[in-house]
């Protein structure tokens, strides 16, 4: 059988995926994101609430970091799934379609709404498995996150599950 | 939300108090709307049927952000979350309970780990996790 990841992928293991990429982290849209998981933690909504629990101003539900920095997109970009093909550098696999796995989050210190965050993802992992359903590919990348001060505000490694 | 709560309190095999969350098919949309995901498997019912879904899913995302707050919740204003891990290991549907739950593991100095996870209506666990948070004292 042929193998899921063809061999110029696992070179891509280690690279960079894309040019870091930056934006601002808006009120609203933390404030979106908290209130589209029916959070209302008073810490993302009132200021006093915030500076009374340690935080500077309001902060920003942390794994809203994963969504808030994509650019804009064509939708020539558009894969049959729904989902953008992978910004910048491709991996190929031989594949149709990827689930979210799993995420694994380190918060090194508070993302603060208005903050202006870069991240920077590089392929940590390219894994080809057998399950019930047949092959599989284990996709692991790790994106850091810096703040305007280019403090190191957290580090995630999310999955993706590629058939 | 929640009391403060501290270090001087908890011991090993204390449980975190269930939070139950249940998503509406609107909650999906705007989950998806309020991070510019175009996945169609979370709103596009017969594309999930074409990908042998039942139903639509509930994000993987979405489940790690409740996850999220369950312990934010717990540890407090104060308290801080320093890793958060989860697995989606089974799929997740609208309209129907899901109850995220925990326990103290282990204390070590001032970190507190946390064994945490989210379980069907029937008890089955779809998303085990781990979590090492700080609390203050009193």
């Amino acid at each position: 059988m042929d193998s899921l990841i063809p061999a110029e992928s696992m070179q891509l293991v280690g690279e960079r995926l894309s040019e870091p990429i930056a934006a601002t982290i808006h009120t609203e849209d933390a404030q979106r994101f908290a209130l589209a998981t029916d959070d209302r933690n008073p810490i993302y909504f009132d200021e006093a609430a915030a500076r009374k629990a340690g935080y500077r101003t309001l902060p920003v539900p942390p794994t809203l970091l994963a969504w808030a920095l994509a650019p804009p997109r064509p939708l020539d970009d558009l894969r049959v799934d729904g989902l953008f093909h992978a910004a910048g550098r491709r991996i190929p696999l031989n594949v149709d379609r990827v689930m979210a796995a799993g995420e694994e989050w380190e918060f090194l210190a508070p993302i603060y709404v208005e903050d202006r965050i870069t991240a920077e993802t590089r392929l940590h992992s390219l894994e080809e498995k057998v399950g019930r359903s047949g092959p599989f590919v284990v996709q692991i990348a790790e994106t850091r996150f810096t703040n305007q001060d280019g403090e190191l505000v957290a580090l995630q490694r999310a999955g993706g599950i590629a058939r | 939300m929640s009391a403060q709560r501290f270090l001087d309190d908890i011991k090993a095999g204390d449980e975190l108090p269930a939070l139950i969350k249940c998503a509406s098919r609107a909650q999906l949309f705007l989950f998806s709307a309020a991070t510019l995901n175009p996945h169609r498997i979370h709103y596009d019912i017969d594309y999930a049927r074409e990908e042998g879904h039942p139903d639509l899913l509930v994000h993987g995302p979405l489940q790690g952000a409740w996850l999220h707050q369950f312990v934010r919740d717990w540890v407090g204003p104060a308290g801080r979350i320093q890793e958060l891990s989860w697995q989606n290991r089974s799929s997740a549907f609208p309209e129907s309970d899901l109850t995220f739950r925990g326990r103290v593991t282990e204390i070590d100095g001032g970190d507190v780990l946390l064994e945490v996870w989210e379980e069907d209506e029937d008890g089955n666990v779809l998303m085990p996790g781990r979590a090492k948070v700080q609390l203050p004292k009193r």
